[in-house]
């Protein structure tokens, strides 16, 4: 299954501290909402879904004011740089599985992965098949 | 002691009970399986509803504008809840209102001014910040984050780890060693803005449940001396009644948790039929539940002889800490053992389950491990103190 929540645009204005620092997955789109990378907040990521969302959208001088920083903060994959405008998130203890999931969920719809994960260096273990494809695949999204 | 509860009690309770039913578990079916906000707009009207059954900020007390709840209905309530997936770290996703942290109720008029009444009124959040990477249970020894004086200033050098909320607290009461000679009244309490110069979320340090903890570090943190919480030298006179008082809804908690999983599970195992038979039919699963029972009656006992004690004025360290160990412990043998009655769906974040086992784990260590407890009741028991170093 994707992750069900709908699309939000990145706000340069947005509160970092309304980004939960918990463990889980997210979703990065571009401008029409196509998905660029399906990344996760590890138990390492030093500041869990609200360090990984930062570090694609924003870099350390807009969040003047943070008492932190991620030491990737600005850095990013070149199909994801400059491109990503959307993101949607969830928080989910069980990470790892679940990023495979939608990864595979992903794969299943599109027969390749976003173009994010093709490039990252980190790669998923391999992938199962569903042998069933999404609505969203229909639909083109 | 009488454990019968009085009219307004039976009524309070049905009314939380109801709350927690019908408001609060409906809403999960929405969430993450780990999540512990609600959406916006569902907290705001949920707290409009709190306010309306006369139960928001039920831990501040009546002078500062709460409702005047007294500790046995307060674990009462607390017991009531925590019943629901999210329950046991965040009851009811906190519409109830969060109050301040005790010691603040002993700062000065103008840190009440700053700290406490916004913190009330829900504008402002603060840490706690005891523990060191050089160890929690015994922070008098442990601490090594140092203060000195530099005029009306103190400079504070060092680092705090596990802190929960403190990266995105507006200030925390920062434990420091400002006298290295004189053991454990060389520890002051300082209340420091997160956005004071050198103070640092290094990294946010994730654990067994989704909420996670911080390491933090001071570097030539400057922090005025008006921001001393109490007495130099007094941080720990500073755990107070109201701390240990906090200690036993803290415990109470734990039992909702596991009275929600016995009712999943002696649904369960009457529905569920293996080898022809269903499991409520088996001795080795009542047996489970019959020690479930015991587990949550004996903890429901000793939350409620703490809370008595406490709400008479009579000593109730010693309760507490019982209190304290008997239902973290308990309760973690109850989801334990329904887990086991489950099946494979114990296992699953279908139910809510494996989050409580996981949860109740933490629930061991955080506000004092079972160890420490022990200790606690020891002193008591040999009438030793606790040392002066
Ligand atoms: C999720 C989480 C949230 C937390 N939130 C906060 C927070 O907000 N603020 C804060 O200040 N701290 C917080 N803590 C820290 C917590 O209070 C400490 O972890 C706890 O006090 C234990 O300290 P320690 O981890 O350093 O273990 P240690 O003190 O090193 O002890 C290790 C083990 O030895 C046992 N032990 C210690 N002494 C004895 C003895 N004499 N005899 C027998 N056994 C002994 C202990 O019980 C423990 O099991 C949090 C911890 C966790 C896990």
């Amino acid at each position: 299954m994707r992750i069900r929540k709908p699309w939000t645009a990145w706000d340069d204005a947005l509160d970092w501290k309304q980004l939960p620092g918990a463990m889980g997955v997210y979703e990065l789109a571009d401008a029409d909402q196509r998905t660029l990378y399906i990344g996760k907040a590890s138990g390492t990521s030093p500041f869990g879904l609200r360090g990984e969302l930062c570090r694609h959208f924003t870099t350390a001088e807009a969040l003047a004011g943070a008492n932190w920083t991620h030491p990737r903060m600005g850095e990013d994959l070149p199909s994801i740089k400059g491109k990503a405008r959307f993101y949607r998130y969830e928080v989910n203890h069980n990470y790892y599985s679940r990023w495979i999931e939608v990864l595979t969920r992903y794969r299943e719809d599109h027969e390749t992965l976003p173009p994010g994960n093709l490039e990252d260096p980190e790669q998923p273990p391999p992938l199962g098949r569903y042998h069933w494809k999404s609505e969203d695949a229909a639909r083109g999204l | 002691m009488d454990f019968e509860l009085s009219e307004e009690q039976r009524l309070i309770i049905d009314n939380v009970r109801r709350f927690i039913r019908e408001e609060i578990r409906p809403l999960e079916a929405d969430l993450d399986p780990d999540a512990y906000r609600l959406k916006p707009e569902d907290e705001a009207r949920l707290e409009a509803m709190t306010n309306e059954m006369g139960l928001f900020q039920m831990d501040v007390p009546q002078e500062y504008g709460g409702p005047g709840v007294d500790t046995v209905t307060r674990t009462l309530i607390a017991e009531e809840l925590s019943q629901h997936r999210a329950g046991l770290y965040a009851p009811a996703y906190g519409v109830f209102g969060s109050g301040p942290q005790g010691q603040l109720y002993n700062a000065t008029e103008s840190q009440k001014e700053n700290y406490l009444w916004p913190t009330i009124r829900g504008e402002k959040h603060g840490f706690f910040g005891l523990s060191e990477p050089s160890g929690g249970s015994d922070p008098a020894r442990a601490i090594q984050t140092r203060g000195v004086r530099d005029g009306d200033e103190w400079v504070i050098n060092g680092g705090k780890l596990w802190n929960s909320g403190a990266d995105t607290a507006d200030y925390g009461i920062v434990y420091v060693r400002t006298d290295p000679t004189k053991g454990r009244q060389g520890i002051t309490a300082f209340i420091v803005d997160t956005d004071t110069p050198g103070f640092r979320v290094n990294r946010l340090v994730q654990v067994l449940r989704s909420h996670y903890t911080t390491e933090l570090s001071f570097s030539d943190m400057r922090v005025p001396h008006e921001n001393i919480l109490g007495e130099e030298g007094g941080g720990f006179a500073l755990a107070n009644d109201y701390l240990a008082r906090n200690r036993i809804p803290y415990s109470a908690a734990g039992i909702g948790v596991a009275v929600y999983a016995h009712e999943i599970a002696i649904e369960w195992a009457k529905q569920r039929v293996t080898f022809g038979e269903p499991l409520a039919s088996r001795q080795a699963i009542q047996w489970m539940l019959v020690d479930n029972e015991i587990d949550i009656r004996t903890a429901r006992w000793a939350c409620l002889a703490a809370a008595d004690k406490a709400e008479k004025g009579l000593p109730f360290r010693f309760e507490s800490s019982m209190a304290k160990l008997i239902s973290t412990e308990g309760a973690g043998r109850v989801v334990d053992r329904c887990m086991q009655i489950m099946g494979g769906l114990g296992m699953s974040k279908d139910l809510p389950m494996e989050r409580w086992y996981r949860e109740l784990r933490i629930r061991r260590i955080g506000e004092g491990p079972s160890e420490v407890q022990r200790i606690v009741m020891a002193r008591d028991l040999l009438n030793i103190g606790s040392g002066s170093r």
